[in-house]
């Protein structure tokens, strides 16, 4: 058997190996896939008590009763473009981790709306769950985004308001 | 290429304990690096699942047969067309502008940048010495 042929089989085998020590180890969390979750997002609620993911409507509703903060995750130019009215801009980047001291100063129980701009953005649960990790215990998702909002016929506001 | 045989002896620990350890913070939080990968944005929910899943264990393995002494050209193959497969994924990513985790040793972040990109290539060069190092009388 030639040397290199055999170093190829060990490497295929070790490829193999690795399916099925996986498989086995993670069976639980590929049957729970199997089932149908993580589809839409790998975030686990049951491991963030306190944060939830809300609809439009629901935002809408907290919104004009002012009972929540809204948090706008997106990056500062789309933010000046137009937010939520009265939406803080926390831009929300994989590498910057830094919750702002003003965020932080408020109460933890508070209600916060979080959002980023809708689809598959993950801005938002990405905040939320540095949120949570803060303390907050009061934290929803806006997971259609600033799409959502806009395509409802929601009030915007332009500018750099909150940032 | 270095073939010392202590030398190679070290690079072996080294290099299998760093995949070792890179696997197994991976593997306990699969949902997280599943997330990290679906950040590349080059494949979907289900394909980010499924890699999510295997890579740690394709990277402990192969980091196990390396320090074991078993398998050992197979295993810095794997190894090393791992490290070839992450350098190429983080150019693209630069090329791209992504500002994402590069997910490389989990909770640790770190951005897909130029310094993963060195990091990498240091380990594919003790990676290639081990795949094309003498053959020994063993």
């Amino acid at each position: 058997m030639s040397e290199s042929g055999r170093v190829l089989r060990q490497a295929l085998a070790l490829g193999a190996l690795a399916i099925l020590v996986a498989a086995a180890v993670h069976f639980p969390l590929i049957t729970r896939f199997a089932r149908g979750e993580f589809r839409e997002s790998f975030f686990q609620a049951s491991a963030y008590p306190g944060v939830r993911l809300i609809t439009v409507e629901e935002a809408e509703d907290l919104w004009r009763t002012a009972h929540a903060a809204f948090i706008d995750a997106r990056r500062p130019s789309l933010y000046d473009e137009g937010h939520v009215p009265g939406a803080r801009n926390v831009p929300a980047s994989e590498t910057d981790k830094a919750v702002p001291s003003d965020v932080l100063s408020s109460s933890r129980a508070g209600t916060l709306v979080v959002y980023c701009e809708g689809g598959d953005c993950q801005s938002s649960l990405l905040l939320a769950k540095r949120l949570h990790g803060e303390g907050f215990t009061d934290i929803r998702v806006m997971t259609e985004g600033w799409k959502g909002w806009t395509a409802a016929g929601l009030p915007e506001e332009r500018g750099d308001g909150q940032r | 290429m270095v073939k010392d045989r202590p030398i190679l002896f070290v690079f072996r620990f080294v290099l299998g304990g760093l995949f070792v350890y890179a696997g197994l913070v991976k593997a306990l939080e699969p949902l997280d690096f599943a997330q990290n990968i679906r950040n590349y944005a080059l494949v979907g929910q289900s394909l980010s699942f499924i890699a999510a899943i295997v890579l740690p264990w394709l990277e402990i393995l192969a980091g196990a047969c390396l320090v074991a002494g078993i398998w050992k050209r197979g295993a810095a193959l794997v190894i090393s067309g791992l490290l070839i497969f992450f350098i190429v994924l983080t150019v693209v990513t630069m090329i791209r502008g992504l500002d994402i985790d590069c997910g490389c040793f989990g909770a640790i972040d770190r951005k897909a940048g130029l310094s993963v990109i060195l990091e990498d290539l240091a380990m594919l060069y003790l990676g290639l010495c081990l795949l094309f190092a003498p053959r020994t009388s063993s």
